[in-house]
């Protein structure tokens, strides 16, 4: 990159802490809320310190909500829809790049619409289906959601990975007698490890904090996701919530934390 | 003749690797696309027999009132999210590549971003209430800004929008860092030698090698700008009186709390369509190498 200057260096450090300590300021605020009780908080004192460290009893009240619950099911319904739309994501990519079938454009349209339209467009159906068929309201009924609409994006990553891969391969391990699963399985999935653990993480980081289709396609507090539930919380124990903002993003900190070592590597491949 | 069947046989095979996959999007998606097209010209509250309208949705939403605000909203939500999501991570990556400490400032920008737009906008309504931000402005002699920001119709598009700078910018800032980072140093070296410094080198140099990321993250701003739904809905429901409702927000009351699926319906094909028209330029700036 270019050389900066000392003087300029020094000056974007100052600018860059100001605004960074205004960007984590709300952090301090939630922090200082935490600990107090929800009567010292609703008195109105938003900015004073907490008059003693009252954090457990706050974590025995969000225990007591559903929270946890929440949080147990959105966990099963981000692994499972992530790691099923990156298996047939892949099944699909490897199809569509190195297979022998037609109208390959077609198909890669078709599976890719699926993020080209507003997610309101499939609220109401799915819905509607869900409750015709008794599955709203259902774990397995977000569990098949998610899976779907994490497909399209899994599909695309992968797909512009396995262009890059040469057919040549493909060819040579062919005459050696391998057939097009055992290629995909021993060729084609170790080479596409790091693009395979890009797309799970991303998707179930996108599974983890959907709000509209959680909030939509449930109503019982043990299989409402974990953002539909914070959501519902109200702000009347501000506390309590509080506590419960920082339970429900702490797999998401944690992603970001692994992610972050990849990220380059991971927008070679999305940013297409 | 044993060839060509051998041959047809393997293509056969083939196809069921994709067959999962676009199963899914069939059932899924593109049957929801044609039946909410379909729901658009019926009056249904969800249990008894549907009635068929014709256009009437359509005519009653462009006469009504809430759906109007709802569409002047977001086009304000669109218009100013494509400034505040392309240019404020700009500016912040470019300070951020030049300054000492490049890990730790990417880290605190994208914070907000790391824990979704929900748990943000729960945070940010709290703040935003009476004692909260608006109480330290009363103390600094403002009192009569020490009221909840969120509850004032109109005024709460601008705080929710710039709410979203702090919620949203992180991953924006990340593809600009990272675009920064790989472009060639050859030509930013030449231009020095010529004796470009400061805001020309910016301006004639390196802004126009990050056009191609530019690019992308303008479009991305675009069409997500469309379908913001969770920080409006946590902050303001979109209220009050329905006056903070975007086009997302507006299909979703319709529907699902005032139980009238056709309306909703029509309002999520107007959406649709204005992000067809948008999205097209989105794809093929996606397929323009292909």
């Amino acid at each position: 990159m270019i050389k900066t200057k000392r003087s300029t260096k020094i000056i974007l450090n100052i600018i860059l802490s100001v605004l960074g300590l205004i960007w984590i300021s709300p952090l301090f605020f939630v922090v200082l809320n935490v600990f107090k009780t929800k009567q010292e908080y609703n008195m109105g004192s938003f900015w004073t310190l907490p008059e003693g460290l009252n954090i457990m009893d706050n974590l025995q009240t969000v225990i007591g909500t559903d929270l946890f619950s929440s949080f147990g099911s959105s966990l099963l319904y981000a692994v499972c829809g992530a790691a099923f739309s990156v298996f047939i994501g892949l099944l699909a990519a490897y199809g569509l790049t190195h297979l022998r079938i037609k109208h390959k454009m077609f198909w890669f349209l078709f599976i890719y619409s699926g993020t080209i339209f507003p997610f309101q467009i499939y609220l109401i159906p799915v819905y509607k289906g869900f409750s015709s068929l008794k599955l709203y309201d259902t774990r397995l009924a977000m569990i098949l959601f998610y899976t779907a609409i994490c497909i399209p994006f899994c599909m695309f990553v992968l797909r512009n990975f396995f262009i890059g891969i040469s057919g040549e391969v493909c060819e040579s391990a062919k005459i050696d007698g391998a057939n097009t699963w055992q290629i995909l399985i021993h060729i084609f999935v170790p080479m596409a490890k790091a693009p395979l653990s890009i797309v799970f993480l991303s998707q179930f980081t996108w599974s983890w904090n959907d709000l509209m289709f959680g909030l939509t396609f449930t109503k019982s507090p043990e299989i409402r996701p974990i953002m539909a539930s914070i959501s519902i919380m109200g702000r009347a124990n501000a506390p309590t919530m509080f506590l419960a903002c920082i339970i429900a993003s702490i797999p998401t900190i944690l992603l970001f934390g692994i992610l972050q070592k990849n990220f380059e590597t991971g927008m070679v491949y999305t940013s297409k | 003749m044993t060839a060509a069947k051998k041959k047809k046989k393997y293509y056969w095979r083939d196809y069921l690797y994709i067959v999962p996959a676009v199963v899914m999007i069939g059932v899924f998606f593109i049957s929801s696309i044609f039946y909410t097209l379909h729901l658009s010209f019926f009056e249904w509250d969800g249990f008894s027999e549907k009635i068929f309208v014709g256009f009437q949705n359509y005519i009653n939403l462009f006469q009504d009132q809430n759906f109007l605000i709802s569409v002047m909203n977001t086009l304000i939500w669109v218009v100013l999210s494509m400034v505040t999501s392309v240019l404020v991570p700009l500016v912040i990556a470019i300070m951020i590549t030049r300054s000492s400490a490049i890990t730790l400032f990417k880290n605190v920008f994208y914070f907000p971003t790391a824990i979704s737009a929900t748990v943000g906008g729960m945070i940010m309504a709290t703040l935003l209430s009476t004692y909260g931000l608006p109480q330290i402005f009363a103390w600094l002699g403002h009192p009569e800004l020490a009221r909840d920001w969120l509850a004032i119709p109109y005024v709460n598009t601008f705080i929710m929008i710039l709410t979203g700078v702090w919620q949203g910018i992180g991953l924006n800032m990340l593809l600009f860092i990272s675009g920064i980072k790989n472009i060639d140093t050859a030509p930013i070296e030449a231009a020095q030698i010529e004796g470009a410094s400061g805001l020309k080198m910016y301006t004639k140099v390196i802004l126009p090698m990050l056009k191609p990321t530019i690019i992308v993250v303008l479009l991305m701003a675009l069409v997500n700008s469309f379908k913001v739904f969770d920080s409006i809905w946590v902050m303001t429901k979109g209220g009050p009186y329905r006056t903070s409702e975007t086009l997302a927000l507006t299909m979703y009351e319709e529907s699902f709390i005032y139980n009238r699926f056709g309306s909703g319906a029509a309002v999520a094909v107007v959406l649709t369509i204005v992000i067809l028209v948008v999205s097209y330029f989105n794809v093929r700036n996606t397929f323009k190498e292909d």
